[in-house]
C-alpha cells in the first residue's frame, strides 16, 4: 500500500514539475515603443514585427505607435519615471545625449556579446554616429541624411540642363535667378527642417557645429555656430531671402508643400522623404549631394533619423534581453534592411543589404534612393562629420530654427541673430550640464 | 437667526467635498509649486536639488522670457481693447427697441461657445496666405497679400483678432446686461436736457457701466493670458520667431517639451503674482458688492 | 424771395429711417460675428480643389459627405466626442452639485462660523488658475496613476468658485420666510434644499450648465499633457490633429472637423443661452 502511494506521490511531483515551468512560458514578450507613422507604421507593425515574430516563436515583439519624435520621447521619460518603461524605444537623433546621460539606458555594446552582431557590416557614418568614445549606445534604426530635391520640369522651362542641378552655392543662385526670372517658379530653394539644414552645413564643409569636438570627446559646453563660418552662412541665407530666391516653407516637413505646388524648384529635405515627395509630385523629381560653398573645406552631411535604445527596467528577466538581442539581430539581416529602405526611404544601414538591393536592379530604378547614400560615403570622418551631440538638443534646435525664422523675416540681422541664439544655446547647454553631473 | 437651521456637523459635510478637492487640487499643488521653483529637478530621476532662486534670476534676465513677456502683454492689451470697445458697440445696436432684436442678439452671443483653437482654426482659414477671404479683400482693395506664417507682427495680429472676436459673445451679453439696468429716467433725462446722444453715453451710461467694464476688463485679461493657449498650440505654436510666444505657452514649453520642472514652475509663481494682483485690484473694487449684498 | 429750405421729412419717415439704419448696424454686427462661422461652414463642403480656387467660394458645395467622413475617420472623431461629452457633463454636474452644497451650507446653517472659509475658498480658487499650479497637478496625475484616465480629466475641476458665489448669492435673494416656514414644517435641511430651493434655482442651475459645459469643452492645455493615447482624447486635441499635418493643410476636411467639434457647446448655448442671460441681468439689478 505504502509503495503505490509513494509511486503515485513521485508520478505527481514529477509532473508538476515538469509541466510547472513548462505552463509558465509562453512567448516572452517585449515592447517597442515608436514615432513610425503614416506608411512606415505598415512596415514596422507588418513588415519587421510580424515577420520577427514569425521567425522567433518563442519571442513576441509588440510595437506601440506613441506619437511624434518628440512625444515618444517624453512619453518614455515619463515611463521611466513611473518604474515602467517599454524594453526599446526609438528616440531621435538629437535626443541621443539626453538618453546617454539619462541613466536608464543599457548601451547596444553592453547587450551583445562580441560577434553576435556584425557590426562593420554597418555603413560606417551611420554606426558612428551612435558610438561615443568606443561605446554604441544604440541600435541604428532609421536613419537618413539631407540630399537636395529638384524639380526637372521647371528646371527645363527656365531653360536649363535636368540632368544638371547646381554643385555649389553660387550655381545654385545662379540657377535660382534664371528660374525666377522665367517665371519657371516663384522661389528658387526652400529647407525642410531647417535647422538641421543648418547643422547639415557645418558637417558638410567639415566644421565643428559644438566644442569638444562636437560633443564627442566630452560633453559640449559650448555651441560653436557663432564662430565666422556660421555667420557667414547665415548671412548667405539672409541675402537668398532677401532676394527671394529662398522661401521659408515653416518647419519639419511642412515646406515639401511649397515644393510639391511647384512654387518652389528645389528642396533641401531628408532622404527618408523620397518616396512621399516622389508619389506626391506631379512633375519628374531630381535628387542631388546639397550644394556646398566652393572654398571651404570638404566634409561629408551628417546622419539624422532615429535609433532604437534599450531601457533598463525593474525585473528584466535574461529570457527578455535575450529577445531584444534576438530583434536586433533579425534587424541587421540583409533581407529585413534591404526591405525596410524599401518601404520608407530610410538607409539600407547594413553592406550586404546594399549588395542586395543592388543585385536586384533596385538602385537602377529608382535612382533617387541612391543619392542619399552616395552622398554619405564621400568625405572625412572627423569629429564634425561624425554629428554633434548636445544636451536639450530639443530646445537648441528650437532655438536655432526660431534664429532662422528671425533671420528670414527680417526681424535681425544674421550677425545679431546668430549671436544671440549661441548664448541662449550656451545657457541651455550649461543648465543641461548642471542637471547631469 | 430666521430662517437658519440648527445643523452644527452638516455644513461641514456639505462643504467637505469642496474643501477637499480645492486643497488636493489646487492648494497644495501651488505650494509645490513654489517649492519646486526654487530646485532643479531631474527629469529622469525625478530628484531634486536646491536652488534658491536661481530660477527666478535666470528667468529674469533671460530675453526670451522678458520678450514672452512682451508678447503677452501687447497681445491682451489689443485683445481686450478691440474686444471690449466692439462688444460695446454691438450691445449698443442690441439695446435698441427694435422688431426681432431678439435674433440679433442670439447671433452676437453665439461665439461664446467656440473654443479658441476653433476661432483660431477659422480665422487661420480667413487669412490662408493664398486664397483666403481676408487675403483676398485686402489684395483686391490694398494690394497687399500678407503671409502670416512668415511675418511675427501679422500671426500676431491674426492671432488678437481671433481671440477678441470670441471672446466678443461673452462681452456683448455682459454688456447688454449692464445697459438694460440703466434706468432710462436717466438717459431721457439729460435728454430732455439738450444733451446729443453722444453725451448722453459718455456722461450717463458709461459711468454707470463701469463695474461690468471693469468686470470684463479683469476676465478678458485673464483670458488673454491664459486660455489663448489652444489657439496658439493649433495655429503658431508660438512663431513665427516666437512672435506669439506668451507667457503660457513658453510655460508649455518649458515645463512639457524641456521637461524644464523648476524653471516652468518658476515661470507659475510669476503667473501667479500677477493674477494675484488682477484679483485682488478685482475684489477690492467689486467685492464689497458682491459679498454684503 | 430767399429761397425756402426744405422743412425736414415728416417724423415717420425719419423714424423709418433711422429703422432702417439699426437693421443694417445690425445685420453688419451680425455678419461680422457670423460670416466666419459661415464661411467655415461653407469650407466644410468644398472639394480639396475649391478650396484653393481664387477668388474664394462663398457658395457651398457638394462634398460635405465626404469631408465630414474624412475628417471623422482621419482622428477618431466618434470616440473624441464621446470623450469631449463624457467629461463636459461630469464636469457641469460635479460642480454644481458641489456649489450648491457649498453655498447652501454658507447660507443657511446658523452656527456656521464660516465665513473666512468661504472667503478662502472663492478667493483660492479665484487666484489658483490652472497655468499658476500646472506642473505639480500634473505630477500629483502621475503618482496617481490618473494620467491618460477620464479622472484627471473630471475631478480637479470639481470645485468650482463662480458656482459657489453665484448660488450664494441667489439663496441670499430667497426671503427667509420661506426656510424658517419649511423648519417649521419640519423639513430638514436636506429636503428643504431639494424640494425648495432647487425648483426655484432653475435658471441658475442652468447658466451655471451652460457656462460649465462649454468651459469644460473647450479645455485644451490639461487635456494635451494629461492624455497619451488616442482613444482618451478629446475634440479640441483632434483639432490640432487635423491642423498638423505636414502636407497641405486640407481645410475642407479641418472645417468638417471643425463644424463637429463647435456644435455641441453651441447647442447647449442655444438651449440655455436665455437662462445665462437672465442670470446674468438678474445680477446686474443688485
Amino acid at each position: 500500500m505504502r509503495w503505490r502511494c509513494a509511486a503515485v506521490m513521485l508520478v505527481a511531483v514529477l509532473a508538476l514539475a515538469l509541466v510547472g515551468p513548462v505552463r509558465a512560458q509562453g512567448p516572452v514578450k517585449i515592447t517597442l515603443w515608436h514615432a513610425m507613422g503614416g506608411a512606415r507604421y505598415e512596415a514596422i507593425t507588418k513588415g519587421i514585427a510580424e515577420g520577427f515574430n514569425r521567425a522567433y516563436p518563442n519571442y513576441t515583439l509588440e510595437p506601440l505607435f506613441t506619437g511624434s519624435y518628440a512625444e515618444t520621447l517624453t512619453k518614455g521619460i515619463a515611463a521611466i519615471r513611473a518604474g515602467n518603461p517599454p524594453h526599446i524605444v526609438q528616440v531621435y537623433e538629437v535626443g541621443t545625449q539626453t538618453m546617454i546621460d539619462s541613466g536608464a539606458i543599457i548601451p547596444v555594446t553592453d547587450m551583445v556579446k562580441p560577434g553576435e552582431i556584425n557590426f562593420a557590416e554597418y555603413i560606417d557614418p551611420i554606426l558612428k554616429y551612435y558610438t561615443v568614445r568606443g561605446k554604441l549606445y544604440s541600435m541604428p534604426f532609421n536613419s537618413s541624411t539631407a540630399i537636395l530635391y529638384y524639380n526637372k520640369d521647371v528646371f527645363r522651362r527656365a531653360g536649363l540642363d535636368p540632368e544638371r542641378p547646381p554643385q555649389t552655392f553660387d550655381e545654385l543662385e545662379q540657377m535660382g535667378r534664371q528660374i525666377i526670372r522665367s517665371g519657371a517658379a516663384r522661389g528658387a530653394v526652400t529647407f525642410g527642417w531647417p535647422a538641421w539644414i543648418f547643422e547639415q552645413m557645418f558637417a558638410y564643409h567639415n566644421k565643428a557645429y559644438a566644442n569638444n569636438e562636437n560633443g564627442r570627446a566630452g560633453r559640449a559646453t559650448k555651441v560653436l555656430f557663432d564662430q565666422p563660418f556660421g555667420v557667414y552662412l547665415a548671412s548667405r541665407w539672409a541675402a537668398w531671402a532677401k532676394e527671394g530666391l529662398l522661401i521659408y516653407g515653416g518647419r519639419e516637413y511642412a515646406p515639401n508643400r511649397a515644393f510639391l505646388a511647384g512654387e518652389v524648384a528645389m528642396l533641401m529635405q531628408s532622404t527618408s522623404q523620397v518616396s512621399t515627395i516622389q508619389q506626391g509630385a506631379k512633375f519628374a523629381v531630381g535628387t542631388a549631394f546639397l550644394p556646398r560653398i566652393p572654398g571651404q573645406p570638404r566634409g561629408k552631411s551628417v546622419i539624422g533619423g532615429a535609433s532604437l535604445w534599450v531601457l533598463k527596467g525593474r525585473g528584466r528577466s535574461q529570457a527578455e534581453l535575450d529577445a531584444i538581442v534576438a530583434f536586433f539581430k533579425y534587424l541587421n539581416q540583409a533581407a529585413q534592411t534591404a526591405q525596410w529602405h524599401k518601404d520608407t526611404g530610410y538607409f539600407p544601414a547594413t553592406q550586404s543589404a546594399v549588395k542586395l538591393l543592388e543585385a536586384e536592379g533596385w538602385f537602377t530604378k529608382n535612382p533617387n534612393f541612391l543619392t542619399a547614400f552616395r552622398q554619405i560615403q564621400v568625405g572625412p570622418d572627423t569629429g564634425a562629420t561624425r554629428g554633434v551631440l548636445l544636451g536639450n538638443f530639443v530646445q537648441i534646435r528650437d532655438i536655432t530654427d526660431t534664429m532662422l525664422e528671425r533671420i528670414f523675416s527680417g526681424r535681425m540681422t544674421p550677425a545679431e541673430a546668430v549671436r544671440v541664439s549661441a548664448e541662449e544655446a550656451n545657457k541651455v547647454l550649461e543648465e543641461y550640464n548642471q542637471t547631469y553631473k | 437667526m430666521e430662517g437658519r437651521y440648527p445643523d452644527r456637523v452638516l455644513p461641514y459635510v456639505l462643504v467637505a467635498p469642496s474643501v477637499i478637492i480645492v486643497l488636493l487640487f489646487l492648494l497644495i499643488p501651488s505650494g509645490e509649486a513654489l517649492w519646486q521653483s526654487l530646485s532643479r529637478i531631474n527629469p529622469f530621476s525625478g530628484q531634486a536639488t536646491f536652488l534658491g532662486i536661481r530660477n527666478f534670476v535666470v528667468l529674469l534676465a533671460s530675453e526670451e522670457y522678458r520678450h514672452s513677456a512682451g508678447v503677452s502683454v501687447v497681445f491682451t492689451a489689443a485683445t481686450v481693447v478691440l474686444s471690449l470697445s466692439t462688444a460695446l458697440a454691438m450691445a449698443l445696436l442690441a439695446n435698441q427697441r427694435l422688431h426681432g432684436i431678439g435674433i440679433y442678439r442670439v447671433a452676437l452671443i453665439w461665439p461664446y461657445a467656440l473654443s479658441p483653437a476653433v476661432a483660431g482654426t477659422i480665422w487661420a482659414l480667413l487669412f490662408e496666405p493664398s486664397t483666403g477671404v481676408v487675403t483676398y479683400l485686402l489684395r483686391e482693395t490694398v494690394g497687399v497679400a500678407p503671409n502670416w506664417m512668415m511675418s511675427g507682427r501679422l500671426a500676431l495680429l491674426v492671432v488678437v483678432v481671433a481671440a477678441a472676436w470670441k471672446l466678443l459673445g461673452y462681452n456683448v451679453v455682459f454688456f447688454l446686461a449692464g445697459l438694460q439696468a440703466v434706468p432710462e429716467e436717466l438717459t431721457e433725462a439729460a435728454a430732455v436736457d439738450g444733451a446729443p446722444p453722444w453725451r448722453r453715453f459718455w456722461a450717463v451710461t458709461f459711468p454707470l457701466l463701469s463695474p461690468v467694464t471693469f468686470f470684463l476688463l479683469i476676465t478678458n485679461s485673464l483670458y488673454a493670458f491664459f486660455e489663448v493657449f489652444g489657439l496658439i498650440d493649433v495655429l503658431t505654436q508660438g512663431g513665427p520667431a516666437r512672435a506669439t510666444d506668451v507667457l503660457v505657452y513658453k510655460l508649455y514649453r518649458d515645463g512639457f517639451v524641456s521637461i524644464n520642472w523648476g524653471l516652468a514652475s518658476a515661470q507659475s509663481v510669476l503667473l501667479f503674482v500677477l493674477v494675484a494682483a488682477l484679483t485682488i485690484f478685482q475684489f477690492r473694487y467689486a467685492g464689497r458688492r458682491v459679498f454684503y449684498s | 424771395m430767399p429761397l425756402r429750405r426744405a422743412a425736414l421729412p415728416a417724423v415717420p419717415v425719419r423714424r423709418a429711417l433711422g429703422v432702417v439704419l439699426l437693421h443694417l448696424a445690425l445685420i453688419a454686427a451680425a455678419l461680422v460675428v457670423v460670416f466666419p462661422v459661415y464661411y467655415a461652414a461653407t469650407v466644410s463642403t468644398h472639394t480639396f480643389q475649391e478650396v484653393f480656387s481664387y477668388p474664394p467660394r462663398l457658395a457651398p458645395g457638394d462634398a460635405l459627405w465626404a469631408n465630414y467622413v474624412a475628417a471623422w475617420r482621419k482622428v477618431g472623431m466618434g470616440r473624441l466626442l464621446l470623450n469631449s461629452t463624457g467629461i463636459s457633463l461630469a464636469v457641469s454636474l460635479g460642480k454644481i452639485v458641489l456649489s450648491v452644497l457649498a453655498a447652501f451650507a454658507f447660507t443657511y446653517f446658523r452656527d456656521f462660523r464660516a465665513k473666512g472659509l468661504f472667503f478662502m475658498l472663492i478667493l483660492i480658487t479665484h487666484m489658483l488658475p490652472l497655468p499658476v499650479r500646472i506642473v505639480p497637478t500634473y505630477q500629483l496625475m502621475e503618482r496617481l496613476g490618473w494620467i491618460n484616465t477620464y479622472a484627471a480629466l473630471t475631478v480637479p475641476f470639481f470645485a468650482s468658485a463662480t458656482g459657489t458665489l453665484l448660488f450664494r448669492q441667489f439663496f441670499l435673494t430667497i426671503p427667509p420666510s420661506l426656510s424658517e416656514a419649511a423648519r417649521i414644517d419640519g423639513a430638514g435641511p436636506l429636503r428643504f434644499l431639494g424640494q425648495i430651493l432647487l425648483p426655484l434655482s432653475w435658471n441658475n442651475l442652468a447658466a451655471l450648465f451652460m457656462v460649465e459645459f462649454v468651459y469644460m469643452w473647450n479645455q485644451y492645455l490639461w487635456p494635451l499633457i494629461v492624455t497619451t493615447s488616442n482613444d482618451m482624447r478629446v475634440v479640441q486635441i483632434g483639432i490640432k490633429m487635423l491642423v498638423a499635418t505636414d502636407a497641405q493643410a486640407e481645410w475642407n476636411v479641418i472645417m468638417a472637423g471643425v463644424m463637429m467639434a463647435m456644435l455641441p457647446p453651441l447647442v447647449v448655448l442655444l438651449i440655455l443661452q436665455r437662462s445665462f442671460v437672465r442670470s446674468i441681468s438678474l445680477g446686474q439689478e443688485k
